[in-house]
This record gives structure tokens, C-alpha cells and sequence, in this order.
């Protein structure tokens, strides 16, 4: 390995050869003064016999290096010092970087949470799905479609009889948000509980960090297996990481449970941006609150099923299988004498697999467009920064020549020089890169609240990985080529003579290159613009909705009074009432009322029949409905249409009353007052004492989200059919926050033990309901600012050159006669036609793009010609300001100065 | 490009020059450069600059290996000696060099065609 020691002792080296060759000269010398050459001649002589000693060191020197990458070093460090001697440009152009890369990292970081990661649990790919998992709740009907929700039987019936799963499991869709008492405590606290089956951990390949998690048997006798499994953080956070919460005693309801276990902390559960506190077994369902009793019903049907595929079956041949004991099953439900109707629609009922290695999100059904777009707008933007640097290193390689000009010309090969500038342009990605890593560190946990929109940040990990420092390290090493090689290029193309001679060269702004990347940064900024711009417009257009509800002052609770031990009968109906009417007493509210939902919480839907219903309705039963006290529709302002609302008269004894709104009105009794007409929950082979009465008609309201079109919706009186109700609301005037003590000491009086959470108003309800589309709106147009504030410091450079560029120009037009205000228009022009071009191929850009944005568009069009019109004279104003402080330098120029100036 | 070999010998003539003659004895840079000149009677002209960097590629190969020592002039000199690798190198290069010497010869002959 001599090479590698010449490596390392290179001074010893280089001054032992000077030595020798010294050596050698001077024997030289005095071999020739001995044949009698005076010392001056000998000297000489020696020299000119020897040649280039320096060339003679260095040739007999680049014997032992390694070549590249000594040469790499050498660029490096040569590049370190030119970027320092310019340290305007450096920052500019890191800064820059910074935040291309940066944000691209940052919005990776979600997408990677939300649409990539898998499950950290063993061989996820093998994890199935039934179902898309996009619903989630209690759905009763008889399967007639692709299906994702299944019942306990079911989930049985699959785990005996299947032939391709080495692990079958079922998990609630819904979480049950409980209260209860840990330990010896005895203040209730908000527990997050998810019921899963037993096989729940084996089938996900979870091994607890302490204690077990369930088996079978936990999961085989309803009511008998009182045990729970604690999430990593809920340990960390009620427990401090005590290992002694094995066998910690937990009540909640009726039922005392055991802690056996704690998961992992990497494991969050299944479900993305989800995380329970604890699992307990699906064969305690009925004791949890609220009670759910589904698992011996068949209709029934509120689970997730995961199963594990046998390392050897392949997906269709488990889907196959599936769907012979699904139809068995679909069958079974329909009895023993079906309609023909209902034995077609069960011929649609499927179920598709999905692959679960990243577990069920609804989360990732909401945002994955939303995030797909954010991810197009930030890589655009990086775009547009790395043509900005590109232009600066233009015009850099301009001011460069001479450099560039000598250093070729004592040498240095073409490809030398563009390896050289590459270098550089390396440099600065990678302290680009670096920063944007720190910012995006920062801002993802900022998009993470951001996408929250509650008051709680969604448990996602968004600290990046290794796929996101991979795409990272991708960014930093593809960047610089995007902006470095074109002008490395252009700037190794030197005329050596010329360059050498000249004093200013010509400059980018006759430079084609140049212009084109400004014109393509300004298109590329009014692409992300216009999107922004439609995005304003349907954020704009969503608040504007017609709610059909005042959303303004009232206050949402959660009482849960199944944790305390109330049963669904009529003492929870007085419990209601009593505090209704003490809160309502309350000085400051108004009124006061319970329901099942509000705004955005999801709803429980059903057929409805009416003798007289129209055509429409009878192709389509299904219409939402309520539970809700008295004083619901003054609460929530819903102005009443036409007969009455609930009242006290409405009693368990009475008639069974509804309030419809308009649209159910018009479509289940078209040709009538719907008042003292009946209707049919359940639809057309209900029971007859599921029959209702209308009282009354409300106007119509957005129920679950505001994008959705009017449904029909009938209310009901938990009055006259008792049931928990999650939610409390109050509309007051005054202080809030004195409001919300007050109504809950008012809670208090009435049942000090029940348990009250929540407090958020009902405009943050309806506020949170829109987040994915105000995320888009709000970094879409950040984002194109940031894009347009790249463009515009693109067009001022390239102007500000060219001023420079034509001093002269311009001294010889103002010596002979030109007027300020035409040299204004002179340089204003150029800029315009720029700006003008980038416009044009923007609108062009924008045409193909934007019916892309179409599903996330509300009341706006694609081709909205307001926005493109709007947009397109905003950018074109902002890059003629740009152009307007260099062409004002430009009319200032004095002619006298500017000839001597040569 | 620059070659920075000498115009007048093909690649590796030098080497083998240098190679050639410390066959004989052990010799340092400068007592080799007088001695090629002499030898070749002054016919090839070569910078003594040039040997230095020829040295080191033959060293690099191992073909040669130096050690410091005193010349008879009395001067701290680094003295070349050749290794064996170097005498087997040499043979093949110059059986080589013959060759190929022997068909520019016949081609450059007149009266055959």
C-alpha cells in the first residue's frame, strides 16, 4: 500500500524530492564549473538541461495521487471558498434551497405518516383487510354491495371455517370514549377504549413490552373476561412507565378490568391518527359503555376485519374464499322466504381484500388527495427555486468568465471546469438540505396540528425515517444537477480571447437561457397560483354555506352517563330533562338541549315509508335522523317551517311524534301538508309501531358535512324513545368561559359523579369539518406566495443586470434626447414581455392541470375564468414591480457618468 | 491534453532506458541521467527533469526501489537499485521493444514491397 502511505506523508515526500533534485542541479553545477564554465553560466546551463523543475516535482508527484479523488477534495475545498467569498449569493441561494427542500421534506414527512408507513409489526404485507375500511359505525342492512363492515357471527364463522388465513381478527369501528376510576381513585377520567378481538394481537404480530395481551379465551365468554392491554402511552402518561400497572384495577361502568399488558411504544394500534388508552376483549361489548349488544346479532355490524394470509396463499385465491362464506352468510340473513328484490341485491354483496400492512385510515382517505396536491405544489416550488439559483449562477458565471477564461487557459480541461462548478452548486444543496431538514422538523409538527384541527394533536409520527431522509438525500442530490448543470455548462463554453480581453462581458439578459427560465418561473407560479386561487374560492364558498343552524355561540358537551351506571330507560330520560332544564336556568343560556349528533359527527340513517311518498322516494328510502330534547331546535336555531316542535305533551305514553325537515317533507308527501301524516322508520316491512306522525317541519340543514347535498332528515323525541345521547349543547350570550363553569356546576348539582368533557363551540365543529379543505387553501396559497416571491426576485435580478448592462446604452439614448419616461418604458417593456410570456404559458399550463383539482373543488370550476383573469393580472402587476425599481435605476442613469463609465 | 512525455520517445522508452541501465549497477538520478546521455551518445534528447517523475512510476511499480545513501562525490543521494520484478519487466519489454522494432525496420526497408 505504498500509494496510501505517499497518501498520508505527503510534506515528507515533496521535500525529499526537492532535495534530490536540488541535489542534482548542484552536481550538475559543479561538474560544469570543473570543466571550467564560470558559476553564473554553469547555473544556467544545469537549469535549461534540467527543464521545469516545478513541473518535474508536480508530474512526479501526480505519480502517486488518486487522482479523482484528491481532485474531489480540492474542488471541494476550492468551492467552499468561493462560495464564502460571495456570501450575498451563498445565502440567497441556501435559503432558498433551504426552503424548497424543507418544505418538500416537511409535507413527505405527512404523506409518509398518513399514506406510507406500514404497521411496525411483523411481515405487514401479509395483513388483509375486508373492505376498504372507510366506513365506520353500526350498519344493519342486508349486504348488496361491496362490504366493510361485519358482525361478530361473521367474524367467528370466518376464523372456523376459512381455509387461507393463518389468523383471523375483528376490531370495533368505533372507539367507546369512557369514562371511569383507576385504582383506588374515585374521579371518573376520559378512558379511550377500543374493543378488538382476542386474536386481535397474534393476527397483528404485537408482543407486549410487559405482561401478555389477549388470547382466544379472553374472547370467548360474553361478560367474562374483564381484562384490558394499556397503549405505551397511556402507561407513560397515567402511569408513569410503572411496571406495576400489571394487574392495576380499572372500573368503568359496572365492570371492574385487570391491566395484563402494555404494547409497544412504536404501536399506536391500526387505525392511523388513532390511539386508544386501552383494549379490552369484544366479549365484554355489552358491559363497556354505552353497551353496544351485537355479538350474537347478525345484523349487527360494526367490525373491522384484519386477517393474516398463510405465507403461500396469494390475495384473489384468500378474496375467493372469503366471499363463498360471505354470500353463505348474506344469505342466511334474508330468512327463509326472500323477495326477489332482495335476493338480486344480495348478488351485489362482495367483499374486496385490502392489503392492511398499513393499517385502516379514514385519515387517509380524507387527506391523500389533499396531500398529493400539497406535494405537487411544494415540488413545483422547488422547481422554481432551483431555476432561480440556475439564474444566479448564470449570471455568476458570467461575472466568473475571466476566472474561467485563465483557469482554462493555464490548462484546466472543459470538463474540469463544469466539474468544478457542479461542485459548488453540491455544496450549496447540501447546506441546503441540511437546513431544510431542520426546518422541516420544525414545520411538520406545525402541518401535524394543522391537520388536527382539535384540540388535540393526532398521534402521528411524523419525526422523519428513513424513507423520508432517503427521499431527502434523492432532493438534495437531484436539485443541484437541475440548477448547476445548465450553467456549469453554458459557463465552460467560454471564447478564451475574447473573454480574456473583455472587461464586461454581454451578460445573461441576451442570454436565451436566462429568459427562458424566468418565463418558466413565472408560468410555474401562476400554475400553483390559479390552484391556490380555486382552493381560496371553495374555502371561501364551503364558509358561505347555508348551514340551515346558527353555528354562532353555543357551546358542545359529553355527558356520559353510562359510565355512572344509567340504563337505557326512563330514569335516563329524567336525568336529560333535569339538566336541560337547571342548565337552561343558567343565567346567560338560552336554551339547552341533548341529541345523538350535532354537526360533522357521522349519523344514524334508515329507510322511512309513506303511503303518499313520491317516485324519488321510493328509489330511495334512506333519510338521517335525531334523537333530541325540547329545546333542540331553538338551541341550534333551526327555524320551524310549519305545526310545532316537541313539547312537553310529548310523553313515552303519547303518539310518537317527528319533526321532518323540508326536503323529507317534499319527498315523502308531495302533494299535501305533511302535518298529522305518518311515516315509516325502518321502511315498507317495519313494524307498525315503528310509525311516526309529523308535528312539524324544519327548514333544511347540513348534517354531515357541508359539501353535502340537502337529505331528507326527520328528528325524534328521546322523550318517547330513550337512548344515550352524546351530545349536550347550549346556546348562550355572554362569557364563555364563565358559561361553561356555570353549566357544568349545574351538571354537578344534578349527578355530581356523571362525567362532562368536551366544551368546544359548535363553530369549531363545523370548522374542523372543513380542515382538509383549509389546509390546501392555506398552504397551497403560502406556497404559491413563496413561488411568486421566487419569480419576482428572478425577473429583478435578470432587470437590475440588464440596467447595468445597458449604462451605455442607455447614456448614449438619454445624450440624445431620450426622455426618462421613455427609458422607463424601454426597460419596463422587456420585463413585460417576459412576465407577458410567462403568463401565457402558465394559462396553458393551468388548463391541463387544474381538472385534476376538480374532487377537491367546491362551487368552483376547474376553468374558473375569474380566478385565471384575477390571477393572471395580479402576477403580471407584481413581476412589472419587480421590473419597476431597476428600470427607475435605468431612468436615472446620467449620460455623462455613464459614457465615462467605458 | 498535454503529453508531458518527451516529443521524441514512444511510451515507456525512458523507463526501460532507466530500467537498462541500473541492470548494470545501482545508480542515483543524477550519475543515470549523465549516464543515458553518454551512452546514447547525445542522440536522444532528453530533459533530466523528466527522469524524476519516471522514476517514481517505476517506483509505484516496484520495479525499482530507493534507498538514501552518499555518492562518491561526498552528497546525501538517493540511489536507485533495480528489484527483480523490475529485471523481469525489463526482459519482456525488451523483447518487446525488438519486435516491434524488427517490423518497423522491414516496413521502412527499401526494394521489398
Amino acid at each position: 500500500m505504498s500509494w496510501l502511505k505517499q497518501l498520508f506523508s505527503r510534506r515528507r515526500f515533496h521535500d525529499e524530492l526537492s532535495e534530490e533534485i536540488q541535489e542534482h542541479i548542484e552536481e550538475k553545477i559543479e561538474e560544469l564549473v570543473a570543466r571550467g564554465m564560470t558559476r553564473t553560466e554553469a547555473a544556467y546551463t544545469a537549469r535549461r538541461e534540467f527543464g521545469n523543475v516545478t513541473l518535474s516535482q508536480e508530474d512526479s508527484r501526480d505519480v502517486w495521487r488518486w487522482p479523482s479523488t484528491e481532485d474531489f477534495f480540492m474542488d471541494i475545498g476550492y468551492g467552499l471558498r468561493t462560495l464564502g467569498r460571495n456570501p450575498g449569493f451563498t445565502a440567497v441561494a441556501v435559503l432558498t434551497l433551504a426552503l424548497g427542500i424543507g418544505a418538500n421534506t416537511a409535507i413527505f414527512s405527512l404523506l409518509n405518516a398518513v399514506l406510507l408507513r406500514t404497521l411496525p409489526v411483523n411481515n405487514p404485507s401479509q395483513l388483509v383487510l375486508f373492505g376498504a375500511g372507510k366506513w365506520g359505525g353500526i350498519i344493519d342492512e342486508v349486504p348488496n354491495r361491496g362490504w366493510q363492515l361485519f358482525s361478530y357471527p361473521f367474524y367467528r364463522q370466518v376464523q372456523r371455517d376459512n381455509g387461507v388465513f393463518s389468523d383471523v381478527s375483528a376490531i370495533s369501528s368505533m372507539s367507546n370514549e369512557v369514562h371511569g376510576t383507576i385504582g383506588e381513585g374515585t374521579d371518573a377520567e376520559a378512558i379511550n377504549a377500543r374493543l378488538v378481538s382476542g386474536t386481535y394481537f397474534s393476527t397483528i404480530g404485537v408482543n407486549p413490552i410487559l405482561g401478555r395481551t389477549f388470547t382466544d379465551d379472553d374472547d370467548r365468554i360474553p361478560g367474562g373476561s374483564p381484562v384490558a392491554v394499556a397503549s405505551y402511552a397511556w402507561w407513560k402518561r397515567r402511569f408513569g412507565g410503572d411496571p406495576a400497572i400489571i394487574g392495576n384495577k380499572m372500573s368503568i361502568g359496572p365492570t371492574v378490568y385487570t391491566v395484563i399488558g402494555v404494547t409497544p411504544e412504536e404501536f399506536f394500534g391500526t387505525t392511523a391518527g388513532e390511539s386508544p388508552d386501552v383494549w379490552i376483549p369484544l366479549a365484554m361489548e355489552e358491559l363497556l359503555p354505552p353497551g353496544w349488544k351485537g355479538l350474537n346479532d347478525k345484523r349487527f355490524q360494526s367490525l373491522y376485519i384484519i386477517a393474516r394470509r398463510k405465507p403461500d396463499v396469494r390475495i384473489e385465491q384468500a378474496q375467493t374464499n372469503v366471499n363463498v362464506l360471505f354470500k353463505q352468510a348474506v344469505r342466511e340473513l334474508l330468512g327463509s322466504q326472500p323477495t326477489t328484490k332482495q335476493l338480486d341485491d344480495i348478488q351485489h354483496a362482495h367483499i374486496e381484500l385490502t392489503s392492511a400492512a398499513r393499517g385502516i385510515s379514514r385519515l387517509r382517505v380524507q387527506f391523500s388527495k389533499p396531500l398529493r396536491v400539497l406535494m405537487a405544489a411544494v415540488a413545483l416550488v422547488l422547481l422554481i427555486a432551483c431555476t432561480n439559483i440556475a439564474n444566479l449562477l448564470l449570471a455568476r458565471a458570467t461575472n466568473r468568465q475571466r476566472e474561467i477564461a485563465v483557469r482554462m487557459s493555464i490548462g484546466a480541461g472543459r470538463l474540469r471546469v463544469i466539474r468544478q462548478l457542479l461542485t459548488e452548486s453540491f455544496l450549496l444543496a447540501m447546506f441546503g438540505t441540511v437546513l431544510g431538514i431542520a426546518l422541516a422538523t420544525w414545520t411538520s409538527k406545525l402541518l401535524l396540528v394543522m391537520v388536527s384541527a382539535g384540540p388535540q394533536t393526532l398521534p402521528l409520527d411524523v419525526a422523519p425515517d428513513s424513507r423520508v431522509l432517503l427521499f431527502t438525500l434523492l432532493l438534495s442530490l437531484a436539485t443541484p444537477l437541475l440548477f448547476g448543470m445548465a450553467p456549469a455548462w453554458r459557463a465552460a463554453r467560454v471564447e478564451l480571447n475574447s473573454s480574456l480581453k473583455q472587461r464586461q462581458s454581454p451578460g445573461p439578459v441576451h442570454n436565451p437561457l436566462a429568459k427562458a427560465l424566468i418565463v418558466s418561473q413565472v408560468a410555474l407560479s401562476l400554475v400553483l397560483l390559479i390552484g391556490a386561487g380555486l382552493f381560496l374560492r371553495t374555502l371561501v364558498n364551503l364558509t358561505n354555506v347555508d348551514m340551515g343552524f346558527n353555528k354562532n355561540r353555543v357551546l358542545l358537551f359529553q355527558i356520559e352517563p353510562a359510565s355512572v351506571g344509567y340504563k337505557e330507560d326512563s330514569r335516563l330520560a329524567r336525568l336529560y330533562e333535569q339538566i336541560e332544564q337547571r342548565v337552561s336556568a343558567v343565567p346567560g343560556v338560552h336554551a339547552a338541549s341533548f341529541s345523538m349528533f350535532t354537526f360533522n359527527q357521522g349519523s344514524w340513517s334508515e329507510d322511512a315509508w309513506a303511503q303518499e311518498e313520491s317516485a324519488e322516494a321510493k328509489s330511495n328510502r334512506e333519510i338521517l335522523y335525531n334523537r333530541v330534547g325540547t329545546g333542540f331546535f331553538s338551541t341550534m336555531g333551526l327555524p320551524l317551517v310549519a305545526g310545532r316542535t316537541f313539547g312537553r305533551q310529548d310523553t313515552e305514553n303519547s303518539q310518537k311524534g317527528a319533526v321532518i325537515n323540508e326536503t323529507m317533507a317534499r319527498r315523502f308527501f308531495p302533494n299535501e301538508s305533511p302535518l298529522g301524516r305518518r311515516f315509516r322508520l325502518g321502511g315498507p316491512d317495519a313494524k307498525p309501531e315503528n310509525d311516526k306522525i309529523v308535528i312539524g317541519v324544519v327548514k333544511d340543514a347540513k348534517y354531515m358535512a357541508l359539501k353535502e347535498q340537502p337529505w331528507p332528515a326527520a328528528y325524534l323525541a328521546y322523550s318517547q324513545d330513550v337512548g344515550y345521547l352524546w351530545d349536550f349543547e347550549v346556546r348562550f350570550s355572554g362569557d364563555a368561559r364563565s358559561t361553561v363553569a356555570a353549566v357544568r356546576q349545574a351538571i354537578r348539582e344534578v349527578d355530581p359523579r356523571l362525567p362532562v368533557s368536551g366544551a368546544g363551540t359548535l363553530a369549531e365543529q363545523v370548522d374542523r369539518s372543513i380542515v382538509d379543505q383549509r389546509l390546501t387553501a392555506q398552504l397551497s396559497s403560502f406556497f404559491s406566495l413563496v413561488a411568486v416571491f421566487l419569480a419576482c426576485t428572478g425577473i429583478y435580478g435578470l432587470m437590475s443586470y440588464a440596467v447595468v448592462n445597458r449604462t451605455r446604452e442607455i447614456g448614449i439614448r438619454v445624450a440624445l434626447g431620450a426622455r426618462q419616461g421613455q427609458v422607463l418604458t424601454l426597460i419596463m417593456l422587456q420585463g413585460f414581455v417576459l412576465a407577458a410570456g410567462g403568463v401565457a404559458v402558465g394559462i396553458a399550463l393551468a388548463f391541463i392541470f387544474t381538472r385534476f383539482l376538480a374532487s377537491l373543488l367546491f362551487a368552483v370550476r376547474p376553468f374558473d375564468p375569474a380566478t385565471f383573469v384575477c390571477v393572471a393580472f395580479l402576477l403580471t402587476l407584481i413581476a412589472l414591480t419587480a421590473c419597476y425599481l431597476p428600470a427607475r435605476r435605468a431612468m436615472r442613469v446620467d449620460p455623462m457618468v455613464a459614457l465615462r463609465y467605458e | 491534453m498535454k503529453n508531458r512525455e518527451q516529443r521524441d520517445l514512444f511510451p515507456g522508452a525512458l523507463e526501460m532506458m532507466i530500467l537498462r541501465t541500473l541492470k548494470q549497477q545501482p545508480l542515483h538520478g543524477y550519475a543515470l541521467a549523465q549516464h543515458i546521455k553518454r551512452t546514447s551518445n547525445d542522440l536522444l534528447q532528453i530533459e533530466e527533469g523528466s527522469l524524476y517523475p519516471a522514476l517514481q512510476r517505476l517506483l509505484k511499480d516496484q520495479l525499482v526501489k530507493a534507498e538514501w545513501g552518499i555518492s562518491s562525490t561526498n552528497r546525501r543521494v538517493r540511489i536507485y537499485r533495480l528489484t527483480p520484478a523490475g529485471a523481469k519487466h525489463l526482459a519482456h519489454e525488451v523483447s518487446r521493444f525488438e519486435k516491434m522494432l524488427e517490423g518497423i525496420t522491414r516496413v521502412l526497408a527499401p526494394g521489398e514491397s
